[in-house]
């Protein structure tokens, strides 16, 4: 029988030294905290890591908070309504973090060119804007089929994606609702995918992510407090209003022993 | 007869603020029976999209970056339940791989961007600003997909909630939006920008002031704009709200006001921003 279920101290050590991480989600919705919280605590191996997040929120910046990016590839890094992400705007301006220049397109292509096996995907993105300049690895490409010129986005890979679900069965099946973000292409794309559940439930009879792309399945009731969990819980405004004002004065460092605290 | 008249004006005069002016300034650019996209935390655009809906464009359709899929049913602003006004209505979700490589590269969307940044050709930045891009004086959240639809769209329109020379630049930091470029390989540059003191066309591919706020002068823009603005012969005052549209704003719409928070910064929108989520946690879901 297939138990892919593992505690979160075991899910959390699946991440090593130098990984490409992906949190599922989007900005303040079902990003996975209680991983993250998790990770921070007990895996001192998971540092230099390059984040691959479609859009970064507050679990990003914790990471980066505590020193264990050395990358970010994203097109977006902010808590939204509640304003920029605070370590991450500072890392950026003491140039402590290295931003590898991303929008919807160069990752939304990026990963279809790893999935589709090959080495880029072609797009009318960027051309014209200083896109290209900020990415001097980007090449660009001539149609064979016509003159045409495109941009060729180089295929994104990833080593660990953790995605935090509504439900989700042993084998590994689970079910993420209806604000996907990229989940189902990074659940595909990771050599390891880590789901954190809200529930378990003994059979999945339909799932978003199917089992046989998922290599491990842990419990997280609450798991993504305090962005949202639709339709379970709204995300806590006032929690992320906290953290953003604790990091403002200099006292990350205390916000984050609290909320590790067992 | 002075007397009456004056008496009279007071009672068409409606009471309005300068969000709600915004809001329906973005509700008149909109058109019945199009699909509009709303990007991240852009409230006085979802306000105005909305007026527009319950106005005279009943059947818009929203395409939301929350939930990346396309809506015709809505619900009021919120800060901390926004999903529900976009997931539980959606009739279709795509997801967002398939929205940006098999939806948006062909079927433009017209969209409210706010820039960090922008010159006097519409070209704007939200990357980050400072010269040193290794070390920028402050790291915007991120350009999304403005650099993916700019080069190619011809439905790129702009708002600035807080107008002035660190918005309005003679020179960018970097280009993350393309406006009136030979740079362009499709469309055209942004038709519209609105800010909290007039309304702007482009002219020449050139930003012109069409019309000016209540109660703002022509100096006060130029004061605040990095680059010397055109001015149109026509330029007059921007129409005010109708109290239909401010009711439909304050009551309908957004009663918790999250529109607001886009003019203001700081400590005051720190404020609000409790304000709002303490009057929220008491709206019944």
């Amino acid at each position: 029988m297939i138990d892919k279920r593992v505690t979160l101290s075991d899910a959390a050590s699946l991440v090593s030294v130098g990984n490409t991480l992906a949190l599922g989600g989007m900005t303040l919705y079902r990003r996975p905290l209680t991983f993250t919280r998790t990770l921070l605590r007990e895996n001192f191996a998971a540092r230099d890591l390059t984040l691959l997040c479609f859009t970064a929120g507050i679990e990003s910046d914790m990471l980066v908070g505590d020193h264990r990016v050395r990358s970010v590839r994203s097109c977006y890094f902010g808590l939204e309504v509640f304003g920029l992400a605070p370590m991450f705007t500072q890392a950026a301006s003491d140039g402590t973090i290295e931003i590898i220049e991303e929008t919807e397109a160069s990752i939304a292509f990026g990963i279809r060119a790893a999935l589709a096996n090959v080495g880029f995907m072609p797009s009318r993105a960027w051309i014209g804007t200083d896109l290209p300049l900020l990415r001097p690895d980007v090449q660009t490409i001539k149609d064979p089929y016509s003159d045409d010129k495109f941009i060729a986005f180089p295929a994104i890979n990833c080593d660990v994606a953790v995605i935090h679900a509504l439900q989700a069965d042993r084998t590994g099946n689970a079910l993420i609702g209806n604000n996907p973000g990229i989940d189902p292409e990074l659940a595909l794309l990771a050599d390891t995918t880590i789901i954190t559940t809200e529930e378990l439930v003994d059979k999945l009879d339909n799932a978003d992510i199917p089992g046989p792309v998922v290599q491990a399945v842990t419990l997280a009731p609450k798991g993504a407090l305090p962005t949202s969990c639709h339709p379970l819980y709204p995300l806590d405004g006032n929690a992320i209003l906290e953290y953003t004002k604790r990091c403002k004065s200099g006292k990350f460092e205390e916000y984050l022993q609290e909320v590790l605290a067992p | 007869m002075y007397g009456v008249q004056g008496k009279l004006d007071k009672q068409l005069r409606v009471d309005f603020t300068l969000d709600e002016l915004i809001c329906v300034c973005i509700s008149r650019q909109i058109e019945d029976g199009e699909v509009v996209a709303q990007g991240i935390a852009t409230p006085l655009v979802a306000a105005g999209y909305l007026l527009a809906k319950c106005t005279h464009a009943p059947d818009l359709m929203f395409a939301s970056a929350i939930g990346q899929g396309i809506c015709c049913d809505w619900a009021p602003l919120g800060l901390s339940r926004v999903e529900g006004l976009w997931l539980d209505r959606a009739i279709r979700v795509f997801g967002f791989g398939r929205v940006v490589t098999e939806v948006l590269p062909r079927n433009h969307l017209k969209e409210f961007f706010r820039p960090g940044q922008v010159d006097a050709s519409g070209n704007f930045n939200n990357i980050a600003i400072g010269g040193d891009y290794l070390r920028p004086r402050l790291r915007l959240p991120g350009s999304g997909g403005i650099p993916d639809v700019t080069p190619t769209t011809n439905l790129a329109y702009l708002y600035v909630p807080r107008h002035s020379r660190a918005v309005f630049v003679p020179k960018l930091d970097y280009c993350s939006g393309i406006g009136h470029s030979s740079q362009r390989s499709g469309g055209s540059g942004p038709r519209y920008i609105v800010s909290n003191l007039g309304q702007f066309d482009f002219a020449d591919g050139h930003v012109r002031l069409t019309s000016l706020h209540p109660g703002v002068e022509v100096e006060r823009v130029v004061a605040k704009t990095g680059f010397g603005v055109q001015i149109a012969s026509g330029l007059h005052e921007t129409p005010p709200p109708n109290r239909e549209q401010v009711r439909l704003l304050r009551q309908e719409i957004d009663p918790l006001g999250v529109r607001r928070l886009e003019l203001l910064s700081g400590r005051a929108r720190q404020e609000l921003l409790y304000e709002i989520l303490e009057v929220e946690k008491k709206v019944p879901e």
